[in-house]
């Protein structure tokens, strides 16, 4: 520690030299944390499904291909289902010229606040949910992005049935989903008046009431209706949502290769300005050992000056790549489904910690060949070359 | 009088491992840049090469894609009479009804894909005459033949030719490989527009049309015309135009990547300014000998920027190079790219570095080697003879 102003002080020696250097691996820092977020922003969305305990069925074929919709009450009736609801795509805009905005779909206000217990709403939410025909719960994203607000009344043309349906909104979802949830019973009348059958379902989701019951209960449900005329498959949130995004894995590799590349980037830049700094300074290292500085102290005074600047430079990186991700958060909000929830930014500690950690190992480890190479240099060799 | 270029880049190659530092910096920055804007660049591609100048997709109004749009059999079967249409040698119009539907597919390595499932009737393939069938035949209507994309038959279980495949709760005999020039039109598996609406149980038949113009018809009046039609609430646009507006998205993806793009290549400059002020340090001695036998500023400021703009181009050569082999390579391991796409399904993209792609890679490096080598160069320019000398 006694070193350390000898350490500060060397980093000054060249101060430009230092500051590019920190700057450069600063921003290779910040690209790494930008490019990490974006597989994490996946990994956040499975983790929030956590819910462990809530499963869904679907015809195995697809979510596009429908179940009848006397299955919710056969699932219901199985042993170890708390409750169970189901889900129908509406497809419902706005503006029938711009299409759908965000995902609407018809659900049974019963169960609904057991199945989705985790969103900690107001059990008077689910009350109105329930009340008013026309009532509807819509993600916060959705409600912010239109500027909407709890009370008021907005209309939605479907683009799959011949109805169009107004909706007063209940209550926000506070979770990451952008959805909008109405009852299945006001899509069920509407129909009926247009004379349209309605009586199948593409989802149903159910809350199971023991972790340890998951298994079973999901094995139960698919035996019920393997020889009925719509083959079901049942699994957990977390891979239901997983296998939403599976197509996205390539890309991820992708990603990864490239924030690996970075990475290597930063070695080179941090062992160029080592080996520099470390060269010009033959001399002065031969009269520092000469006068007695021992070889270790030697060593450990160079590896830490590369690592110190490394090290303020992670730091320095990481709060560059904060502000970029939130900058990034509001103008990639309009980037389209191509990348899904690559894109989505959320700022994740981990990595910005991890980064940090990384710019100074990296820092320590392009200083080690160098610096070693200095205090192992012989004393009468070096200053006979110099002087 | 100017310094030759040689002295510049015999310079380059006399500090040979600084020089490396900073050519596999620059060349790293290159071949991230180039992974991504070709990445981007393949799937703009994918999209934009799919659909033909002569044909209009007719959709319901207000849908963005065919996965999005229901149209009744009534629409098609008068507007397949109205004039304007190609028809084949037989006299039958060239209007190809579609269903589109995004059943279940699952890749070899267990996951599960949302695939576009087209169904369609004999004649989609001379409306879409970009698609032919490569390997195998075309299928025979209500027989549960399939034919699949060269993309589709590599990347599922049980979709290459001969192979009982498995989606929507049916099996199909895979008869027959699309290739469609690399367009998306092969993430795709075609089947019987009758079986599939059967299979799926919709409601109504077709998600819309495709529909090839007569050579000599005027394309906007056609498309006015079955717009404007009060029976049906239509829209048609042209193909191009259509999957243009598919692939608008990834201009977006542009501008992050260029973004990010940016972020790396200020980094590299400030390596490479590292990199060439020690270059002028070291050769303090060499600049005030070479302004002592009367070489000017000017001469002295170009030669350290031709060095070190000779760096960074030879860096984004080599670069380039890597990136060129590394997307062989990634392709090779990884098959397709999947990206999600509008209708919900995954539009696999082959990842591959054209010409183009390389435009703003070499662009970056240029700017590299110029704001990285200004400041230094300047430094050397200004460097007094008798100062120079002296310091040596």
């Amino acid at each position: 520690m006694k070193y350390l102003p000898l350490v500060w002080r060397n980093l000054g020696r060249n101060p430009l030299r230092s500051l590019l250097t920190a700057a450069a691996i600063a921003l290779a820092i910040a690209l790494v944390c930008i490019l990490r977020t974006m597989p994490a922003g996946m990994d956040a969305i499975l983790a929030s499904a956590a819910a462990n305990t809530r499963i869904s069925t679907h015809n195995e074929a697809g979510i596009v291909y429908s179940m009848p919709y006397a299955y919710l009450a056969k699932v219901r009736a199985v042993p170890g289902v708390v409750a169970a609801i189901s889900w129908n795509w509406f497809g419902g805009a706005i503006d029938i010229t711009k299409g759908v905005e965000f995902p609407n779909f018809a659900v049974d206000p019963d169960g609904i606040a057991e199945v989705y217990a985790d969103w900690g709403l107001d059990p008077k939410v689910f009350e109105d949910f329930r009340k008013y025909r026309d009532a509807a719960l819509v993600g916060h994203i959705t409600l912010e992005k239109h500027r909407w607000k709890v009370g008021d009344v907005v209309t939605l043309q479907s683009t799959v049935f011949p109805v169009s349906l107004s909706f007063r909104i209940v209550g926000a979802v506070p979770t990451s989903t952008p959805a909008f949830y109405f009852q299945r019973e006001y899509l069920a009348q509407a129909l009926a008046a247009a004379g349209v059958t309605f009586d199948t379902t593409g989802m149903i989701w159910s809350r199971v009431d023991d972790p340890d019951r998951v298994g079973p209960v999901m094995r139960q449900i698919d035996e019920m209706f393997r020889n009925s005329e719509a083959i079901t498959a049942t699994e957990t949130e977390k891979s239901f949502i997983g296998n939403f995004f599976s197509g996205l894995k390539q890309l991820v590799t992708i990603i990864q290769i490239v924030a690996a590349l970075v990475t290597l980037c930063i070695v080179f830049i941090a062992a160029n300005t080592a080996s520099m700094s470390i060269r010009e300074r033959v001399g002065e290292i031969a009269i520092l050992k000469a006068i007695g500085f021992r070889k270790q102290t030697i060593f450990s005074t160079l590896l830490a000056e590369a690592g110190l600047l490394a090290l303020v430079a992670g730091i320095a990186g990481a709060a560059t790549a904060f502000g970029l991700l939130k900058a990034l958060r509001v103008f990639a909000s309009g980037a389209g489904p191509q990348l899904g929830p690559l894109t989505a930014f959320v700022v994740s500690y981990t990595i910005l910690v991890q980064a940090i950690f990384i710019s100074f190992f990296i820092g320590i480890l392009s200083g080690w060949v160098p610096a070693l190479g200095a205090s192992r240099r012989s004393v009468a060799q070096t200053l006979r070359e110099v002087f | 009088m100017a310094l030759p270029l040689s002295y510049s880049w015999r310079s380059m190659l006399a500090r040979g491992t600084r020089t490396a530092f900073t050519v596999a910096v620059i060349a790293l920055v290159v071949i991230a840049t180039t992974l991504f804007w070709s990445l981007i660049g393949s799937l703009k591609r994918t999209l934009v090469s799919s659909g033909s100048p002569h044909n209009l997709v007719v959709m319901r109004k207000g849908a963005t894609n065919d996965g999005s749009s229901q149209l009744s059999l009534d629409a098609y079967q008068t507007i397949r009479f109205f004039e304007g249409i190609a028809r084949d040698s037989a006299g039958n119009p060239l209007v190809s009804p579609e269903l589109v539907v995004q059943p279940f597919f699952h890749t070899a390595g267990g996951t599960r894909e949302n695939v576009l499932v087209r169904g369609v009737e004999p004649v989609a393939l001379e409306v879409h005459d970009e698609v032919k069938i490569s390997e195998g035949r075309m299928i025979h209507p209500s027989s549960g033949e399939a034919v699949v994309g060269r993309i589709v038959s590599k990347r599922y279980k049980g979709a290459s030719l001969g192979s009982e495949l498995r989606f929507g709760n049916a099996n199909w005999k895979v008869v027959g490989i699309l290739d469609a020039g690399g367009s998306s039109f092969e993430s795709e598996v075609w089947v019987d527009a009758r079986e599939l609406a059967n299979n799926a149980k919709r409601p109504l038949p077709y998600s819309g049309f495709r529909i090839r113009v007569a050579p000599d018809a005027d394309m906007d009046a056609l498309a006015r015309r079955i717009a404007d039609d009060p029976r049906w609430a239509l829209e048609a646009t042209r193909e191009i135009d259509y999957y243009k507006q598919l692939s608008s998205t990834a201009n977006t993806l542009y501008i992050i990547v260029a973004g990010l793009a940016v972020l790396a290549g200020i980094g590299a400059i400030f390596g490479a300014t590292n990199n060439m002020y020690a270059a002028v340090q070291a050769r303090t001695s060499e600049i005030g000998t070479l302004r002592a036998l009367g070489f000017s500023r000017g001469a002295i400021l170009s030669a350290f920027l031709a060095e070190s703009v000779m760096t960074a181009a030879f860096a984004f050569a080599i670069g380039a190079a890597i990136s060129w082999l590394l997307a062989i390579a990634i392709s090779a391991a990884l098959g397709g790219i999947g990206f999600a796409s509008q209708t919900f399904t995954t539009n696999v993209v082959v990842l591959r570095v054209a010409p183009q792609d390389l435009f703003m890679p070499l662009a970056l490096s240029v700017l590299i080697g110029v704001f990285g080598g200004l400041a230094p160069a300047a430094a050397a320019a200004r460097l007094r003879p008798v100062d120079a000398l002296r310091k040596a």
